[in-house]
């Protein structure tokens, strides 16, 4: 849609143009691209071939530390960490894109409408968002998966469902805010006058005029969703094993901390790079959008 | 300062050599000034005059050493007493700025700050420049400032505590708070309304007088700067096309650019005859290595393209970029053939009738009740018709009410009472009541067309989505059809608003409103954001939208002069109340309220008028709220306390009505010597456009 016309700036793309295009970007946004294209080749790899199976055990001696065989080390049941950091990396990717996109969906339709209407239904809408949010995101996280009972528990469409809960109301705010300084505009009241509905409008004249700050809010978010996930699966509340999330690895292998810390490093490093490559990019992103990102919860 | 050569510069106040300005931008470096000279002797009064763009506004903020963060000098000297300001560090240009040389900015409320009380504002000023004179106190210095510019001793109020008008009399107290040489005033007055221009107009010519010092006056309306400026220099795309004495140019326009915006101004006086403005717009990109006004000249030749123009001394005082001034001056303009405008014979059955109608924008309901108070209505017993293919003006002072009701009728207020019917249909008062098919009768444009178009969708699909959702059968010529309709091209369908001109924007929301076969088009003051040649060309297009469409307009506006060219009838509009409804050809042979003929009087017209309002009669006896007269208090004719404690009955005229205690016998007296009195002003024939024409060899 006119989702296109969001970079507004580069219209017309030329081939010829691109490396000036480029190098006129800014320099967090190209470090952090770069960052999030290593570990998306990674990620691709990690589903093609890894050099032991994810879940292939015995493959060396446990606590036998780095070696050319396992770079990275063995676990206590002598599975290869590299194999399971590389299979591992492609979830962390899907579950933070998936999670975070229900929760941009739901949180833009929920605060455009809001924000537009107003009135009652910005009340209700705005009080249950409030309560929402002062639910410290990991307790909301685990009470739902609680909830949610032990047959569904470790599933990957909870851990997406959990995200987008956790998410819907943060994002439901700021869409609010945007959609309510739209709503001021006489292009909408031109759509008003011609007896558009609330769907048309929102969907036509609101969400294209706040694509800017949704974008640079869904990449703000989904920069934050891997510590959810991984905390998450630190606490065993992730994905079921012995499928080899992050924050699941970092978990399993913490006892051997001091006796192996290689097979901790590994994940830990892909979580941190992660992160400060997906901030990176939501800077550079956000900058040369003419957004200010918000830093929050 | 002691040779001869320091000497003659001393002669002037200002003076600016051969300045040029550039901005950058991310093709690189445009030139918007190119070898403008200018000088300014102390105490005279200085207009520079030309369409947005034109780099008017950046020359004057260089005389405050002052320029946008991605503008450069290019070329020049800017010569203040001697000095070169473009050389000067910012310590000595802090030391002369508000000091020697004062800016009155053009939007008042943005320029004073809001959370500090006005008097401290300009105390700031005066000890920054330690600028009190000696034996006076700072609170007597500033209450004598206030009482300069005509205000009673505002120093403790907030500006949002004061009208527009006022706050722009504390900027222009702020401003010769420090006696200054010289005061650069950019568009002072163009966000105010017509009596509150005129007062400051003849605050600022006051002031001149008494203080003596010199004004540069940057603005786009040349009938404004007839009342004031001694000398007026026309910019075109960055370079001066001509300067002359005030009166020498308005009488004999030597440059084809000058005669054009001389041409398109509109007058109260004018009638129907329309202005013959300026064809097409200025554009940088369509430059001639030559003349730059090529392009749009209507008496260009081949070697105009070419060849550079400077300003040569034609007459006394007078300078004219144009090589074939001396031609010029001996063809006459082509007249603009006053075209009667069609009067559809009035139908018994009018399209629209508002009848009784109030107006709150407070809800009242049972808490407000409780309280025992009374909403105040923002417009009350408000009755119009509008018959069909008439144009009906709504004419008021901002904050009239005129929008309110234009809100009302469109559906986007709900009324408190009275009824609105469209072909003797009630209407419903909310949209949600309105079947679709009376949305579409009514159509709405808006005043800012940077607004009322969605940013993010194209032509294309700004003109496209009333027809889906109107389910109107369309071809793909039937969008060429709408936007050649309204003077643009099919090549216009793929761009996107941000790429259109203000007038072109305008013109795309004409053509959106048109497109749904609309029987009432309400335009809310869809001319004031645009330029004086622009709004002509609107105004030309609406006349013939309205002869091929036959669609009625409920016009709103400020601007009599536009009115008058424009409307069939004028309803006139004081705070919510309809003061006057009359034929537009009636205006000047009718009998008119005291206040018609105040907004008549205070329109300048291109010819100094000395225009003083009369001061109202009994200042002291305001309308007691909700049951005088609004004009109460302000109205120069007030008979008595009854004005003041009963709502005046309306009276019937010819074409019309008035609201007003007098009887109709003695204003249709008083207006026939107001009205003739302006005429002998304007001396003989009624628009001055032919007086200039007659006089012109």
């Amino acid at each position: 849609m006119s989702l296109t016309n969001v970079m507004s700036g580069w219209r017309t793309p030329a081939l010829s143009s691109w490396p000036a295009r480029w190098m006129a970007m800014p320099g967090s946004f190209k470090v952090g691209s770069i960052i999030l294209a290593a570990h998306v080749l990674f990620a691709l790899i990690g589903v093609f071939w890894t050099p032991y199976g994810f879940a292939q055990m015995g493959t060396g001696i446990p606590l036998s530390g780095m070696s050319w065989l396992h770079p990275m080390g063995v676990d206590q049941i002598g599975r290869d960490v590299l194999s399971r950091f590389m299979y591992g990396a492609h979830i962390v990717l899907l579950l933070a894109l998936a999670g975070t996109t229900l929760g941009m969906v739901a949180g833009t339709v929920l605060g455009l409408v809001s924000g537009y209407l107003g009135g009652l239904f910005d009340e209700i809408v705005q009080r249950l968002v409030e309560a929402m949010i002062s639910i410290p995101f990991l307790a909301l996280a685990l009470v739902t998966i609680i909830a949610a009972g032990p047959a569904l528990a470790g599933e990957p469409a909870l851990i997406v469902l959990v995200v987008g809960l956790v998410y819907t109301p943060r994002i439901a705010r700021i869409a609010r805010a945007a959609a309510m300084e739209i709503a001021t505009r006489e292009y909408v009241a031109v759509a008003e006058l011609r007896g558009e509905s609330t769907w048309s409008i929102v969907r036509r004249e609101i969400l294209p005029n706040t694509a800017n700050v949704l974008l640079v809010e869904f990449s703000l978010r989904i920069s934050y969703a891997p510590i959810l996930i991984g905390a998450l699966g630190f606490l065993g509340f992730g994905i079921r094993p012995p499928t080899p999330e992050w924050g699941l690895m970092i978990s399993e292998n913490r006892g051997l901390l001091i006796a192996s810390p290689v097979t901790v490093f590994g994940p830990g490093l892909g979580f941190a790079s992660l992160v400060v490559g997906l901030n990176l990019f939501t800077d550079g992103l956000s900058r040369m959008l003419g957004q200010r990102s918000v830093v929050g919860a | 300062m002691n040779n001869n050569k320091g000497v003659a510069t001393m002669t002037q106040l200002i003076e600016i050599r051969n300045l040029g300005i550039a901005y950058g931008g991310q093709t690189g470096w445009t030139d918007v000034v190119e070898g403008v000279c200018l000088e300014i002797a102390p105490g005279e009064a200085f207009g520079l005059v030309g369409e947005s763009g034109c780099g008017k506004s950046t020359v004057a903020y260089r005389l405050l050493g002052y320029g946008a963060a991605n503008s450069r000098v290019q070329t020049g000297q800017v010569l203040f007493e001697g000095t070169d300001l473009l050389q000067l560090d910012a310590r000595s240009l802090a030391d002369l700025r508000g000091n020697r040389i004062a800016l009155v900015p053009q939007n008042p409320t943005t320029a004073l700050s809001p959370g500090m009380r006005v008097g401290q504002q300009i105390r700031e000023m005066i000890l920054t420049h330690r600028a009190l004179p000696a034996g006076v106190s700072m609170g007597q210095r500033i209450t004598e400032l206030f009482a300069l510019v005509g205000l009673p001793d505002v120093s403790r109020r907030y500006p949002h505590e004061l009208s527009g008008g006022q706050q722009q009399r504390v900027t222009i107290a702020m401003a010769v708070s420090c006696n200054p040489a010289l005061l650069v005033l950019d568009e002072p007055t163009t966000g105010l309304d017509v009596t509150t221009q005129r007062q400051i107009i003849r605050l600022l010519s006051d002031l001149r007088s008494r203080i003596g010092m010199a004004m540069l006056y940057v603005t786009h309306d040349l009938a404004l700067l007839a009342q004031i400026a001694d000398r007026i220099g026309v910019m075109y795309a960055g370079q001066l096309v001509e300067v002359a004495p005030c009166a020498q140019l308005l009488a004999h326009p030597a440059h084809p650019y000058s005669r054009g915006l001389i041409a398109s101004i509109p007058s109260v006086l004018q009638g129907h005859a329309r202005g013959s403005g300026l064809r097409g717009m200025l554009r940088r990109d369509q430059m001639a290595e030559g003349c730059k006004f090529e392009p749009r000249c209507d008496f260009a030749t081949a070697t105009c393209r070419s060849t550079p123009q400077v300003l040569v001394p034609v007459a006394d005082g007078q300078a004219v970029a144009c090589m074939r001034w001396s031609e010029l001056a001996d063809t006459q303009h082509s007249t603009a053939a006053a075209s009667t405008a069609l009067r559809p014979e009035r139908q018994s059955t009018p399209l629209l009738s508002v009848d009784n109608l109030s107006l709150s924008y407070a809800q009242s309901g049972w808490f407000t009740e409780w309280l025992g108070k009374r909403t105040v209505p923002i417009a009350r017993d408000i009755d119009l018709e509008l018959g069909a293919g008439e144009i009906v003006a709504l004419v008021g002072e901002s904050g009239s009410g005129k929008s309110t009701i234009a809100r009302a009728i469109s559906g986007r207020l709900a009324p408190m009472s009275g009824t609105i019917s469209v072909d003797g249909h009630r209407l419903e008062p909310t949209l949600a009541g309105r079947s679709v098919q009376q949305l579409r009768e009514i159509q709405y444009i808006f005043q800012n067309p940077d607004a009322s178009l969605n940013p993010r969708r194209s032509v294309r699909a700004i003109l496209e989505r009333p027809l889906q959702h109107f389910a109107i059968e369309s071809t793909p010529a039937t969008l060429e059809t709408a936007l050649e309709s309204v003077g643009l091209h099919a090549g216009y369908l793929n761009r996107f608003p941000e790429q259109l001109s203000g007038g072109e924007r305008q013109r795309v929301a004409i053509a959106r409103a048109l497109l749904v076969n609309p029987k009432l088009l309400i335009c809310d003051e869809i001319l004031s954001a645009l330029d004086v040649s622009v709004q002509t060309k609107i105004v030309e297009l609406l006349l013939a939208l309205k002869e091929q469409h036959a669609v009625a307009m409920l016009f709103i506006s400020h601007d009599l002069a536009v009115v008058r060219q424009l409307a069939d009838r004028v309803a006139v509009l004081y705070r919510g109340e309809l003061m006057q409804m009359v034929d537009t050809d009636a205006l000047f042979n009718s009998p008119l309220h005291p206040y018609t003929e105040m907004l008549l009087l205070a329109a300048p017209g291109l010819r100094k008028d000395d225009y003083v309002p009369k001061p109202p009669a009994m200042p002291d006896a305001p309308s007691v709220a909700g049951n005088g007269c609004p004009l109460a208090g302000r109205c120069p004719r007030q008979v008595g306390s009854l004005c003041a404690e009963r709502r005046p009955a309306p009276q019937m005229t010819q074409s019309g009505f008035i609201r007003c205690h007098i009887p109709l016998a003695e204003l249709a007296h008083h207006s026939d010597v107001a009205v003739s009195a302006r005429h002998v002003q304007v001396s003989g024939p009624a628009s001055p456009l032919l007086s200039y024409r007659s006089i012109t060899p």
